[in-house]
């Protein structure tokens, strides 16, 4: 049925693309209309929030007795023969050169993209959509992307704003004509050619969003218009008049996670396991998964800036040593230390956090943040609330050390660059796209990596972190009165 | 899906709520509105009016141009003038820095000032205020030579000029760091200009402001105990359909926490990842640094919205509480800070069954920071929010109960502004 509509849809929009006649009605009314394609069905695409799967009993329904015996039936069966939960771990492989986490195969994509928005695919915006706007590209599929939907309405936008802008131009000129200084059938252009208006009306029409100019002078604005009329369609998806040939298309793209979500998705969910790279070999990734522990001290030496070169060589060869003979632990010392403010851990803290609250939680570097909270996903909502992490050190370890033992005094520098003016650009910039900035406030517990060993106790590593929201929002004397 | 770079600002020319005037050029045509008439009585703020950028030569334009200008110089060549009748004389206190009124006049004082034994005494911003207002008419003490004992009237004074005026009240008070300062003076000011009623936090005496303590709880109700019969089968059935998980140590230590198996639902997972913890904010606050007199982060102002009701000897819970800090010698506060700050005010929860929006953005705790700059100030709200206490998972298995195949109103509203709008 769905598929149906879909067709019929396509075959529409074709229609008004051919014929320029049959769209004559629907341009009187108001603008063109073009039928918007059904949308896929969100709620059965990420029916799950996380990448496990759960087993829920029928509803209980009260007037219906068959509900027990189906209840009973699925309990029994249930205890019988458990279901295998976790059927699915994703592989993936952590990329030094990219500081990210490369998930290639396409399933392991679309169900780590669908159950819980995870990572980004390389060559897209977010959403993994390269195949299909390639394909589409060719000629080969039909289907929309968001991508493509984003690109029919800045079209549509640019088009209702050439539109305006001839309004005001030709309301301008009808001022101009009741006031006798234009005649019945002249233009503005006219004036100007005569010299009569010294500060030409350039026909440049400032749209309220600042910055954004349409310039067009005179009868461009109209031959503007018929030409975006007539290529509503945007450039890249002009198919090509040849038949397309059924290619097969490689995929080239893969998705990308941050460190933070996979180590999420490695530690708490046990979804993902990344594959270490000396299993790697020609025949294939073999079955070779590094230990968590051994993640967080790779995702915290990639964190820390600059990137210490031999901080990274020696945590390999120190895996590798431990790795070939679990009874010595000669090179251990050399491993160092992970700080209590890793920019990783840091990070994954407040990740942890929120995505353990429900949100879905998405890098927010395109807005001046660290993390947006989407409630359900971006797929459902816009994002509401923009994370900005603060590490801060009220522990008595910080207070007491002296300066130079703990690091106090050149951490406290670092936040003193925090300043009020960085403060309102951050707000400003939030305010500007509808979001609410949330500072989160991170207490860092004194080092905790101090004793030796490699491996770390990750839970109560992480449980010796807090978190404290603090909203900051404008406040106006004037709005604020009533 | 989320369009991060997309224009956002069409969305916003609707939205009247967000237009600040006073970050606007007033239209001088409808200011002129407020000298025409002289009737201050029937005075409404102005509105904005259409903004032309271009010159186009039409004569209508060029027209509503030069009346705009006209409107501006009535405006401003209005003469202000003051009556004998409000003329309000007081008296400068050098001891305590303040100065005080014997005959109160004008409707001021019933928002300034505090009576102490038949005499109205301003603080240093109280006065200074008034002065450059031109209410207040401050006069200096008469300089006594050694013996005199002679009773002079305030007439008798020399009156202070408005410089004079700043230098006096201005950081001369015993007491921290000479406590009022330019900034607070001009947050001060600004707010009563814009119609608050404004008074000091306390008294400024102590080196920071008292710990608000918790209000006391008011008491659950206590629900009624089910019958020993439905509590054993509730039980039963809590312990056949809910299967208990529990996560050992190593789990913990090296994951993966989630363990496979049998789950009925995704809360019970959710409920498992609660690790990190959030800072409490049930249990009474308390203060994390040593009182200090040069912490910038204490409240400073009380500020109430004017209702016909106010009585300045029964104030009441002030509508905002304000913190001032010079944006140049502070930054932005550390966890500590925020911490104090925070504990300074008492509690204000969001009301029941707000918006998920709506809630979380009141928080349970807010102060005012007025940020000035050179004399500007900005304000900026922080509030205290606990998130932990919304549950998100919950909330969404909640919309997706019993909505068959899936398609009930939360789709309707996912499927209306995903794609409509981008903004990320």
């Amino acid at each position: 049925m769905a598929v149906d509509i879909e067709a019929q849809n396509q075959i529409q929009d074709v229609k008004t693309n051919g014929t320029p006649l049959e769209p004559r009605e629907k341009v009187a009314n108001d603008r063109p209309k073009t039928p918007r394609p059904k949308r896929p069905n969100f709620n059965e695409i990420h029916a799950k929030p996380i990448p496990l799967d759960v087993y829920p009993l029928p509803t209980f329904i009260p007037h219906n007795p068959i509900s027990i015996v189906r209840i009973a039936l699925s309990l029994l069966s249930h205890s019988l023969f458990p279901p295998k939960p976790h059927a699915v771990v994703h592989r993936a492989y952590f990329s030094a050169e990219t500081q990210a986490i490369h998930v290639t195969d396409a399933a392991s994509i679309r169900a780590l993209w669908e159950q819980g928005f995870w990572g980004k695919g390389s060559l897209s915006r977010s959403e993994p959509q390269w195949l299909i706007g390639e394909k589409k590209k060719r000629g080969i599929e039909e289907s929309k992307t968001s991508a493509e939907v984003t690109q029919n309405r800045r079209e549509e936008r640019k088009q209702f704003k050439l539109e305006r802008a001839r309004a005001q131009r030709e309301a301008i000129e009808q001022q101009l004509r009741q006031e006798g200084k234009l005649d019945a059938d002249g233009s503005i252009e006219d004036m100007v050619d005569d010299g009569q208006v010294s500060e030409s009306p350039r026909g440049t029409i400032y749209t309220p969003d600042a910055g954004d100019v349409v310039t067009v002078s005179g009868d461009a604005i109209v031959s503007e218009i018929d030409k975006s009329l007539t290529e509503s369609a945007p450039s890249w998806r002009r198919v090509d008049s040849a038949p397309a040939e059924e290619l097969e298309i490689k995929d080239q793209e893969h998705l990308q996670l941050t460190p933070e979500e996979a180590f999420y998705l490695t530690y708490i969910l046990g979804a993902l396991a990344i594959i270490s790279i000396s299993g790697i070999t020609d025949e294939g990734p073999s079955n070779e998964f590094y230990p968590t522990w051994y993640l967080v001290r790779l995702y915290a030496a990639y964190a820390s800036s600059p990137i210490s070169e031999t901080h990274v060589a020696q945590l390999t060869t120190t895996y590798q040593l431990s790795k070939d003979n679990s009874s010595s632990r000669a090179s251990i010392r050399d491993v160092p230390s992970i700080e209590p403010d890793n920019q990783f851990l840091l990070r994954y803290v407040v990740y942890h956090h929120f995505r353990s609250l429900g949100w879905v939680v998405r890098p927010g570097i395109k807005f001046a943040v660290d993390y947006l909270l989407y409630l359900r996903g971006p797929a459902f909502h816009h994002a509401e609330f923009a994370i900005m992490i603060i590490p801060s050190y009220s522990h008595r370890y910080w207070n007491e050390a002296p300066g130079s033992e703990s690091g106090i005094d050149k951490r406290k520098q670092e936040l003193g660059k925090k300043d009020w003016w960085w403060l309102h650009r951050v707000n400003r910039v939030q305010t500007a796209v509808f979001k609410t900035l949330v500072l989160v406030y991170v207490e860092v517990p004194p080092p905790w990596d101090a004793k030796g060993g490699l491996e770390v106790d990750i839970g109560s590593v992480l449980k010796s972190y807090t978190v404290r929201e603090v909203v900051v929002r404008r406040w106006s004397p004037n709005r604020n009165r009533d | 899906m989320a369009d991060e770079d997309e224009e956002l600002s069409h969305l916003r020319a609707s939205d009247a709520g967000e237009i600040d005037l006073t970050e606007e050029t007033q239209d001088f045509r409808f200011l002129d509105k407020l000298t025409a008439g002289h009737d201050t009585s029937s005075l409404s703020l102005p509105k904005r009016g259409e903004k032309d950028f271009e010159s186009h030569a039409t004569n209508r334009q060029l027209d509503q141009l030069e009346a705009s200008r006209q409107a501006m110089h009535s405006v401003l060549s209005w003469q202000r003038s003051h009556t004998q009748k409000n003329h309000v004389l007081a008296m400068y206190e050098p001891q305590s820095n303040m100065a005080y009124v014997d005959k109160v006049k004008s409707q001021h004082f019933q928002t300034i000032g505090t009576n102490k034994a038949g005499r109205e005494w301003l603080l240093p911003e109280e006065a200074l205020f008034l002065i450059e207002r031109g209410t207040l008419d401050c006069r200096w003490p008469v300089k006594r030579e050694e013996g005199d004992e002679a009773n002079y009237k305030i007439e008798a004074g020399a009156p202070m000029s408005l410089q004079a005026a700043y230098a006096a009240f201005v950081g001369f008070e015993g007491g921290v760091g000479g406590k009022l300062t330019l900034e607070m003076y001009n947050v001060y000011a600004g707010l009563k200009r814009s119609g608050y009623v404004v008074y000091r936090t306390g008294t400024w005496e102590d080196d920071r402001g008292e710990l608000v303590s918790l209000e006391p709880q008011t008491q659950e109700e206590v629900k009624p105990q089910p019958g020993l019969f439905t509590r054993f089968f509730s039980e039963i059935w809590r312990r056949l359909s809910e299967p208990t998980h529990t996560i050992k140590p190593e789990q913990l230590a090296f994951g993966p926490l989630i363990r496979p198996g049998l789950y009925r639902n995704y809360n019970d997972i959710f409920r498992l990842l609660q690790l990190i913890p959030s800072h409490d904010r049930t249990s009474p606050p308390s203060f994390t640094l040593p009182p200090s007199s040069d912490s910038p982060f204490r409240l400073h102002f009380d500020v109430y919205r004017t209702t016909a009701k106010f009585r300045k000897s029964a104030r009441g819970t002030p509508d905002f509480r304000i913190c001032v800090i010079n944006a140049r010698e502070t930054t932005l506060p550390t966890g500590a800070q925020i911490n104090d700050l925070m504990a300074q005010v008492p509690e204000d929860r969001p009301k029941e069954g707000e918006q998920l929006y709506k809630k979380l953005k009141h928080g349970c705790r807010n102060v005012i920071l007025a940020v000035v700059d050179c004399g500007i100030p900005s304000y900026l709200r922080l509030a205290d929010v606990p998130f932990s206490d919304e549950r998100i998972y919950e909330r969404s298995t909640k919309s997706t109960r019993g909505k068959g195949g899936g398609r009930g109103r939360g789709g309707g509203r996912g499927r209306g502004r995903g794609r409509g709008r981008g903004r990320g």
